[in-house]
């Protein structure tokens, strides 16, 4: 909502913020093209948050439902939340490893303003799906949402081996 | 927006009593919605949608709150409420999303038939009773739930054949309530007293009531009445608000020792008396529209029965307080605006019902008992009895609690409206839920009942005077009034010097320190800022939370 724009004077506490965001992911007010919602409701603090991109059309993503994880720690919104894919994709600014979002990679991280919300986030992320760098990317099998947490898995059950 | 298919079918497939309705998303942009129960199983729900969309169930993919949700799971366990929205995807491959659903048809259907759509009516009959009749054993004359509960069947049951399934969908469904009332159609409809009092009398159950009780009549076949019935119906949270706070109200008296007692007996010795008062207080109030004070007395009496909910608490307290104390003092009868009881001096008695009215129509923006009681109740002992009554105090206080009822009431009144925003400064006191809450208390309404006392002789000289100078005081009741009420505030000051809209001469700072220090703890760090919305607001920091915030918002 605050992306819209216009300087602010009053500076929107952490608590009202992410209650807002809340109400709007639950409601499917805005866009409504994301989905997005908080993980655990007894967290106070309101951190992890669960946020899911419908591949846009016309794309290698149509049809595909991504998962990631964004948690907002203590200094959102005046630090930008963390973004991971849970759902494995092939995108510039997605670490293939872990699936984390490269702040560095993605204009919308390392140039965060607090008037960003996680819904422009997943907005700008689809968005960029559909970018010319990243409409074509060859992408995994289908991006099931457990994959990358089999995969987690797998690595662990290695490692104990 | 097809709720009407959409409550059909919910009914069939969810069967169960707490139904929500659930706005779906599909990917194409489209939307529609469903009612669903809530521990029915992502599976059944999908199954639902089916029928809705032409994504089969196999292949629908549903996110909530950025989840897929699992075919197994009920919904309630991803915390589904009603009034959410979910996203609905055609999957690309049905396999992921068949082979969790392989098993499930048969069980689904067995699920179905073994709920039997009829028990929810026990349940639903309950919930809408309810809702208007919280006080219907005490108030059928009146019928507390007259306008509202007759209102929609009256409407609705003479068209449609089913309608006490579509009561239920109402109640259930504020938000279709509400886009029904707002269809053209019906507006025009409400708009029309002989379509309307066609439709009231003929339904049996109504015309009856309205036989018997040929006051009421009256009030019904007033179209601003139905009007302003409808506009609260419209508006669900309103409707929901005044309906529990009548409820909690109704259920602290009764639960008060002698409280149920003394409500029966208020019934007895006020009801006719009231219903008297109140169509006659139609009459001249609105011949004295012109006249703010005097309007807002004849509204006074009309509210009684417009927002019947509210207000009945009210004229049951009042009632009570007024029977057992003989009123010696000729003038304090809140009663008596009417031209009919004291037709000799309908003139003169303008300034006195205007002090009343002043101080009344205070009390109706949404202290309805204390207006009732302070008007009634010449003798402070019952007053004090009254008052000391925890449960009263607690009534009001949740009353008074709320600035948003308090707003909503001031909005549904048209001529309190106008007064108010003729008069800025009335307004913001009245909107400070601190001052209300002062009015409120015991002592402030004990020092206001001395005051009146003491006015009262005062008064009668006045109105003799006036009886000979009515020519020259015509237009002046208003402003005599004004004074009055005013010198009602300047008491209050005296009583509560902590009152901010009477102290304006300390610095914000001061005067809103604590309101400061809780926006702070909120995490609202800027002083300056907070201090404008405070000031704005008249240190009610709830609007001044929804000013900073709706500040950002722009």
């Amino acid at each position: 909502m605050g992306s819209e724009g216009g300087e602010s004077r009053v500076v929107v506490p952490r608590n009202f913020r992410l209650l807002e965001e809340l109400e709007r992911g639950e409601k499917g007010i805005g866009d409504g093209t994301v989905s997005y919602g908080m993980d655990d409701a007894d967290d106070i603090y309101m951190r992890s948050w669960t946020g899911t991109i419908i591949g846009p059309p016309n794309t290698v993503h149509e049809g595909r439902i991504y998962q990631l994880k964004l948690f907002c720690d203590k200094n959102y919104p005046e630090n930008p939340p963390t973004v991971r894919f849970q759902t494995r994709i092939n995108m510039t600014c997605v670490n293939q490893e872990t699936g984390v979002v490269e702040p560095n990679m993605y204009p919308m991280l390392c140039n965060w303003q607090r008037e960003y919300t996680m819904e422009d986030v997943l907005l700008g992320l689809k968005k960029e799906m559909s970018s010319p760098q990243n409409r074509k990317l060859i992408q995994p099998l289908d991006g099931n949402d457990d994959q990358r947490m089999e995969q987690k898995g797998f690595v662990l059950r290695c490692c104990i081996l | 927006m097809g709720a009407d298919g959409d409550s059909g079918d919910s009914s069939a497939v969810g069967g169960r009593a707490d139904s929500a309705t659930i706005h779906i998303r599909c990917s194409n942009g489209s939307k529609f919605s469903a009612q669903t129960s809530l521990d029915a199983t992502v599976g059944d729900f999908k199954i639902l949608l089916a029928e809705k969309c032409d994504v089969p169930a196999q292949q629908q993919r549903l996110i909530y709150k950025g989840r897929i949700l699992k075919d197994e799971q009920t919904l309630e366990s991803y915390g589904l409420e009603s009034d959410h929205a979910i996203h609905l995807v055609r999957g690309a491959s049905p396999s992921t999303a068949s082979d969790n659903i392989a098993a499930n048809p048969g069980a689904t259907t067995a699920n179905n038939s073994s709920v039997p759509g009829r028990d929810v009516d026990s349940n639903n009959g309950g919930v809408s009773g309810d809702v208007g009749g919280g006080a219907a054993p005490l108030f059928t004359g009146l019928g507390s739930n007259g306008p509202f509960g007759t209102g929609y069947t009256g409407l609705f049951g003479t068209e449609l054949p089913e309608f006490d399934q579509v009561q239920r969908q109402l109640t259930q469904n504020p938000n279709m309530m509400r886009d029904i009332l707002n269809m053209p159609a019906i507006q025009s409809l409400m708009n029309n007293p002989d379509l309307m009092r066609n439709l009231i009398m003929s339904n049996p159950q109504m015309r009856e009531i309205l036989d018997r009780n040929p006051d009421l009549a009256h009030v019904l076949n007033d179209p601003s009445t139905l009007r302003q019935t409808m506009e609260a119906a419209r508006n669900p949270e309103l409707m929901r608000e005044m309906m529990r706070n009548t409820d909690r109200a109704m259920s602290n008296i009764e639960s008060s020792p002698e409280g149920f007692n003394m409500l029966r007996r208020m019934y007895e010795t006020v009801q006719e008396p009231f219903l008297n008062a109140t169509t006659m207080d139609g009459n001249t109030g609105s011949g004295a529209a012109s006249n703010p004070f005097a309007a807002l007395l004849g509204n006074q009496g009309n509210t009684g029965s417009r927002d019947v909910p509210a207000n009945s608490t009210a004229t049951r307290l009042d009632s009570g307080n007024g029977s057992p104390s003989p009123n010696v003092n000729p003038l304090p009868n809140p009663w008596s605006n009417t031209g009919g009881t004291q037709p000799s001096n309908t003139r003169s008695t303008t300034l006195g019902d205007a002090r009343n009215g002043g101080f009344g129509g205070l009390g109706s923006l949404g202290i309805p008992e204390l207006e009732r009681m302070a008007g009634g109740i010449p003798d402070a002992s019952v007053l004090t009895q009254v008052l000391q009554n925890p449960a009263l105090s607690q009534m009001m206080q949740s009353l008074l609690s709320n600035p948003h009822y308090m707003n909503q009431i001031f909005n549904m009144n048209p001529q309190l409206r106008a007064m108010m925003e003729s008069n800025a400064q009335l307004r913001e006191m009245l909107q400070n839920p601190e001052f209300l809450r002062q009015l409120a208390s015991p002592e402030t309404l004990q020092q206001i009942l001395t005051l009146q006392q003491s006015l009262s002789p005062l008064l009668g000289r006045l109105q003799s005077n006036q009886f000979q100078t009515t020519g020259v005081t015509g237009g002046a009741p208003g402003e005599a009034g004004m004074d009055t009420l005013m010198q009602l505030f300047g008491g209050l000051g005296l009583a509560n010097n902590t009152n901010e809209s009477n102290n304006p001469n300390a610095p914000p700072e001061e005067r809103y320190a604590m309101q400061l220090a809780q926006l702070q703890e909120m995490g609202f760090l800027d002083t300056q800022e907070n201090i404008r919305a405070l000031v704005a607001t008249s240190g009610n920091v709830h609007a001044a939370v929804e000013r900073l915030l709706g500040n950002m918002g722009q």
